[in-house]
């Protein structure tokens, strides 16, 4: 019997208590709490400005690259409070990865975009072509670009780009992946691949898909949590909360009319 | 009057113009003169640049009336030799040029480069924007003003302490030994020196607009991929602002090679190749300028003047050819990953 073990791979892999972000003048999140098990996608959707994009962007400090922004409540990273004094935001994000709304890949080669975080911790040459590959094939990019590593990421599709970017954050091996509307600025064919590569990879990892797209939480996630204005209103298993849904803002929602 | 008026109005709807243009064959009548310049009048402002240029080269060339001058492009220039005939070589000019000029871009760019990331990345919103003013008002200084700074009271640091210390430190590499530095501290370094100013306003605004370029969030997704600040500037940033940033170093070098005033008030103007670092020599723009007096009259050294100006020129020109052509090429590259 080992107890911890046991405990590490079944308990949440992140776990939010009380997560509130302040502006100036008013409340973006609202005492949030939540936590992630292994192995799952969660969808957080909502209408424009309920806070969702600050939700994914506190689960890895990049909120706090926003002046002004103040943090409170905690989020335990396999037991570790992120936000404590002691943590370093940089190490944080080695572990909880991101990708952005609009692929966002670096003015060099395919290999060396999927190989950039691996490049800052300085790994030895076969490791980083290792995990350059594994994450390409996880991506599901390998067999459209495998023999075009040396080829300026620029020049591949936006859909194809995005999903570079996906292989970026996986070579670093993170536990955690946060989607901020991923698809937003991808044809419905590119949409479909993205969206394959994320069923994929919730096997692997703990995804969090911030999406406004009903359609595709529903496609893809195993549960949908609801944000209205900066709270937490629903979360459940997918199913449940699009068929039957607790409350009278995530039907509203759900059927088209909010957006 | 009113009547005038009510009358002059169309009864109905005008008929639409032709399709075509005035211009084409074979409709309507051919167009007046009249019209034809009103056509081209808004061309013309595009061609006054290429006119300036033309103007000045021809004019230049008609000046030097082509006069054969001998050694022009040797190394010996004397034009009123106490015996002999002059000679009128120009390459120490050439070599002075970028004697001075090379080294205050390097610095200049290597400054700026400080400058601008220091703004752009690490500085305070607030900070920055009270900072950023202060290069726009380096740009603004005269370089007469930069000249007699240098002159008065910066020279007197060179001579003192500089040059010295340089050359205790530095005279076991070639062309720091040799001749101790001159006391007035007037020579190359405070020509660099001062060269150095000069360009960084440039090469820091230039350096700054290209980092600033760089997208928000392929700036975050660095970060995102557990970077630092420093390295996703190294190398996100400084390859995405790579064009710009190369720009910047073409139109500091072509502000320190044609530099005039400043450089002939610091560099102590000898027409021969300096013995070291430390001592005088000449530039192109900087001779040509403390010549023009002792040209007057002499249509011969009038003409050298004239060729000198036609290489300060071609110099110029060739260094902005490249430097165009490099940077579309690296636009290019990033764009369509040739």
């Amino acid at each position: 019997m080992n107890a911890s073990a046991t405990t590490m791979s079944d308990g949440p892999v992140l776990s939010i208590e009380g997560l509130t972000v302040r502006a100036k003048d008013r409340l973006l999140l609202d005492g949030i709490s939540l936590d992630f098990p292994p192995h799952s996608l969660t969808a957080v959707v909502g209408p424009s400005g309920c806070g969702k994009t600050t939700f994914v962007r506190a689960l890895n400090r990049m909120v706090e690259l926003t002046p002004g922004l103040r943090v409170e409540g905690q989020v335990h990273y396999l037991g570790q409070n992120i936000y404590d004094p002691s943590v370093n935001p940089v190490l944080v994000r080695r572990r909880i990865g991101m990708v952005f709304q609009r692929p966002t890949v670096f003015p060099t080669s395919i290999f060396e975009n999927a190989a950039f975080g691996l490049r800052i911790v300085h790994a030895e040459d076969e490791e980083v072509d290792r995990a350059v590959t594994e994450a390409l094939q996880q991506a599901g990019l390998w067999d459209e670009v495998k023999d075009d590593l040396d080829r300026p990421a620029l020049a591949l599709s936006g859909g194809q780009q995005q999903r570079l970017c996906i292989a970026r954050a996986l070579a670093v091996r993170p536990r955690v992946i946060l989607l901020d509307e991923p698809t937003s600025a991808l044809d419905p064919a590119a949409t479909q691949r993205v969206e394959a590569t994320m069923l994929g990879l919730k096997e692997r990892y703990v995804l969090i898909l911030v999406t406004h797209n009903v359609g595709q939480a529903a496609r893809v996630s195993d549960r949908i949590a609801v944000l209205q204005t900066g709270k937490l209103i629903e979360v459940g298993p997918t199913e449940d909360v699009l068929e039957r849904p607790r409350e009278k803002f995530t039907e509203q929602f759900i059927t088209g009319r909010f957006e | 009057m009113v009547g005038d008026l009510a009358q002059s109005e169309p009864a109905g709807p005008e008929p639409l113009p032709p399709v075509l243009s005035p211009r084409s064959k074979g409709t309507g009548p051919r167009p007046s003169l009249g019209a034809i310049v009103r056509r081209a009048v808004p061309f013309v402002p595009a061609f006054v640049p290429l006119a300036i240029v033309v103007a000045i080269i021809v004019t230049l060339i008609i000046e030097t009336g082509l006069t054969h001058l001998p050694g022009l492009l040797g190394s010996n220039f004397n034009p009123t030799p106490s015996t002999g005939a002059p000679s009128w070589g120009i390459m120490v000019f050439v070599v002075g040029s970028f004697l001075t000029a090379v080294p205050a871009l390097l610095l200049s760019m290597v400054v700026g480069l400080g400058i601008a990331i220091a703004s752009v990345t690490y500085l305070p919103r607030f900070v920055s924007r009270i900072l950023d003013p202060f290069v726009d008002l380096l740009a603004g200084i005269p370089s007469v003003v930069y000249g007699i700074w240098g002159y008065l009271f910066v020279s007197t640091y060179f001579g003192n302490t500089l040059n010295p210390f340089l050359y205790d430190k530095l005279s076991w590499i070639p062309g720091f030994g040799g001749q101790t530095p001159p006391g007035s501290g007037l020579g190359i370094p405070i020509s660099v020196f001062i060269l150095t100013l000069m360009a960084l306003p440039i090469t820091t605004l230039l350096i700054r607009d290209a980092l600033r370029t760089v997208p928000r969030d392929l700036w975050e997704s660095g970060l995102a991929l557990g970077a630092t600040r420093w390295e996703v500037l190294r190398r996100v940033s400084i390859p995405y602002g790579r064009a710009g940033i190369l720009s910047a170093a073409f139109l500091g070098f072509g502000r320190a090679f044609g530099e005039t005033v400043a450089v002939a008030m610091v560099i102590n103007i000898e027409p021969v190749y300096p013995h070291n670092v430390f001592q005088g020599t000449g530039t192109i723009a900087s001779l040509m300028f403390a010549l023009l007096d002792s040209a007057y009259g002499n249509y011969q050294f009038l003409a050298a003047l004239c060729y000198m100006a036609l290489a300060l020129l071609a110099i110029t020109l060739v260094v902005n050819v490249v430097g165009r052509w490099s940077i579309s090429r690296l636009s290019a590259t990033e764009i369509a990953g040739l």
